[in-house]
């Protein structure tokens, strides 16, 4: 058991932490071969999970769990990528695909319900009720489903005989069903999740996740999750630049696109704008290196995208639950998967 | 990078068409994109669409301009109109174009009352494009480019040849035609006939070496081909254009309702559909984007209000051009060559 109930990060891996092509076979060889120094984060990340690494709630340390569906097999390669990023972490799950395939349960390999869901709930049976969780996934497979699946199990906001039907829809093998019951039954009620980050890397509507309600949080980038976690405490004005800094330093992200981000994130609704006016209050110690933007240019360019809009409201908008039912909701996002994969390309009219 | 300013308001089908076309370019160019109008819709509209936030930045116009209301009046009444934030941003140097699909009168309103005019240019000048038989440039335009086209009613001889160096630029610049030929509209090619400005301008434009003038030619040649810029005043050109088109919309109504006759006209028309398809693509108004507001040190594009998502991203490829290819700073270059 975990002996602190300091704020829990969880984060899936591909997609979320790395930049990870696995759509096609050539880019499924180059993940499964790549060295760590060859792996690319998603822009942010390695900043972002760094500073949460050191932010403390009450006094308690926060800890960090990874869960993937990469093969067991690249253990070694992940880890040395997340020290090479300076990241610590306190859990690394990753999936028996090698396992699944000589047992011959071929579904298991792309499943995800049956594989996240009860490594969430067993990891989740040793810590305190109190430890709240904030959850990192994308838009490429079902993290926002199985993410706020778990959140509202926890909360005990889904019947037993939902969790059934949901998990006989998405046809989750008998020995994952049993280990999910089993766990469910060590796991203290709660309702720890506060926020379920959802990287867009397919540019996903944000509309298109609504049905999840405001704890799912679609994210164009990290700079835009680090404003959240802002407001939110978890994260002071100083690290969130430091995000920004990073994404600006090795990623080549302009002040004008971080500006943007910002604005953007502001007009959903999500922040409120005071987490810009500590930033700002925070650029003032601001001693930029060489290369880097001036406090001056980072204010004004961000001073320009705020009075662009309408004054937002200075206080964050609540976090609403929405009832869902997830058996029909698994149904819907099957459809929608599946109308992605026949999708064809979509013409460049700018070409 | 480049920024392209685009009025989401002015559209005769509200803001969607012209946020898809914004998303679409949010992930197709390398432009930041400035999207103007009422702040909500706009937030609405992009977050039902795929698109890239970190390239657009929306700027709130709390009010719209209608296509038939009259601009002056309007810009009085509203202060705020997006037509007016998008020129500002123009003006303030935080957009290099703008796109608009906006009332044309207000736009050359706004754009009289913020932008700076180019060293040398007394009046700006409308371009229109009108489809030809004839092929232009490395990109094979169809379209022959007529300014003035009303932003303004008379022009004087030395308003006449900036015209005509904008107009030179601009076919060089957008159809990549090295030396496109210029003439003056006039009623005939007879350069001592016509009105004095005319015939002062033909003079003027004979003796400039980097403009390709091939004399005067009378409206009936626009359709033609004969010449790749056609300058004349903005009351000359808005009454041309406006009986070019209407004589091209009557023509095909003719046909429509001759067609329905007799069934023997109807097979003649079935077997020449793919003649007609291919000349209603080369007219089709939506390939050319819009129409270029010159003489100013910004290049606006007022696209059709009828424009739909195709014909807007035609626009602001065009616009994109413009600046691109330093539209302002050539026609300024040109002017200061061409000065006696």
């Amino acid at each position: 058991m975990a002996a602190a109930n300091g704020r829990v990060y969880r984060w899936d891996l591909d997609k979320t932490y790395l930049r990870t092509e696995f759509e096609t076979v050539t880019g499924l060889v180059r993940t499964a071969f790549e060295r760590a120094h060859a792996k690319q984060n998603v822009p942010g990340t390695a900043a972002l999970i760094r500073e949460l690494r050191r932010s403390r709630s009450d006094g308690a340390p926060s800890r960090v769990f990874f869960i993937s569906g990469s093969p067991r097999q690249m253990r070694n390669v992940i880890e040395q990528k997340l020290k090479l990023d300076g990241v610590q972490w306190d859990g690394l799950v990753l999936k028996p695909n090698v396992e699944n395939l000589l047992r011959g349960r071929f579904r298991a390999i792309k499943e995800q319900v049956g594989y996240k869901l009860p490594v969430l709930l067993e990891s989740r049976a040793g810590m305190e009720p109190p430890s709240p969780e904030i959850m990192f996934g994308d838009d490429a497979e079902w993290d926002a489903f199985v993410y706020s699946l778990y959140a509202d199990i926890i909360a005990g906001r889904v019947e037993r005989s939902d969790i059934e039907r949901t998990l006989q829809v998405a046809r989750v093998y008998p020995d994952a069903r049993e280990r999910i019951f089993a766990a469910l039954e060590k796991v203290e009620q709660g309702d720890p999740v506060r926020r379920v980050f959802i990287n867009l890397d397919r540019r996903t509507p944000p509309t298109r996740l609504s049905e999840y309600g405001s704890r799912v949080v679609p994210i164009y980038n990290y700079f835009q999750a680090a404003l959240v976690l802002g407001e939110m405490g978890d994260l002071d004005a100083y690290a969130v630049i430091r995000v920004a800094l990073e994404m600006v330093n090795r990623h080549n992200y302009s002040v004008d696109q971080l500006s943007n981000s910002y604005q953007e994130i502001l007009r959903r609704g999500v922040v409120s704008g005071r987490i810009g006016i500590e930033m700002a209050q925070a650029l003032q110690d601001f001693q930029p290196q060489p290369g880097q933007p001036s406090a001056e240019e980072v204010l004004h360019s961000f001073e320009r995208r705020v009075r662009a809009i309408p004054v937002p409201p200075h206080a964050l908008k609540k976090v609403s639950v929405t009832p869902i039912d997830y058996p029909s909701l698994f149904v819907r996002e099957q459809r929608r998967h599946d109308e992605r994969k026949k999708k064809k390309p979509v013409v460049n009219l700018f070409d | 990078m480049l920024r392209i300013a685009v009025d989401a308001m002015g559209g005769d089908h509200g803001p969607a068409d012209v946020v898809a076309a914004v998303a679409a370019a949010s992930l197709a160019l390398d432009a930041e994109l400035l999207l103007v109008g009422h702040e909500r819709t706009l937030t609405s509209l992009l977050s039902e669409q795929e698109h890239n936030p970190e390239r657009i930045a929306v700027y709130h116009a709390a009010n719209a301009i209608g296509q038939f209301e009259n601009a002056a009046k309007a810009m009085q009444a509203k202060r705020d109109s997006s037509i007016e934030v998008a020129v500002r941003l123009l003006a303030d140097n935080l957009a290099d174009t703008l796109v608009t699909m906006g009332n044309g009168d207000a736009v050359v309103e706004a754009a009289r009352r913020h932008l700076r005019p180019i060293d040398g240019i007394a009046r700006s000048a409308r371009g229109a494009v009108y489809p030809t038989e004839v092929r232009r440039g490395e990109k094979q335009d169809p379209f022959v480019l007529l300014l003035d086209a009303g932003a303004s009613m008379e022009a004087d001889a030395d308003e006449l040849v900036s015209f005509a160096v904008m107009g030179s630029a601009y076919a060089s610049c957008i159809s990549r035609n090295e030396r496109p030929r210029v003439a003056l509209l006039s009623n005939g090619s007879d350069e001592t006939r016509g009105l004095p400005s005319v015939v002062a301008a033909h003079q003027k434009l004979r003796e400039m070496e980097g403009i390709h003038f091939v004399g005067n030619i009378a409206p009936i040649e626009i359709p033609r081909g004969t010449a790749d810029v056609v300058v004349c005043a903005g009351f000359y050109g808005n009454l041309v254009l406006g009986m070019l088109h209407e004589t091209h919309e009557a023509v095909l109504s003719m046909a429509r309702y001759a067609h329905k006759e007799r069934l023997m006209r109807n097979a003649g028309m079935w077997m020449l559909r793919s003649g007609l398809s291919r000349l209603k693509e080369v007219t089709d108004w939506h390939q050319y984007g819009g129409e270029p507001l010159l003489g100013y040190e910004k290049v606006i594009m007022i696209a059709d209000g009828r424009s739909r998502m195709h014909a807007i991203v035609n626009a602001m490829k065009v616009a994109a051009r413009a600046a691109t290819c330093e539209l302002p700073s050539t026609i300024r270059q040109n002017l200061q060559t061409e000065a006696p």
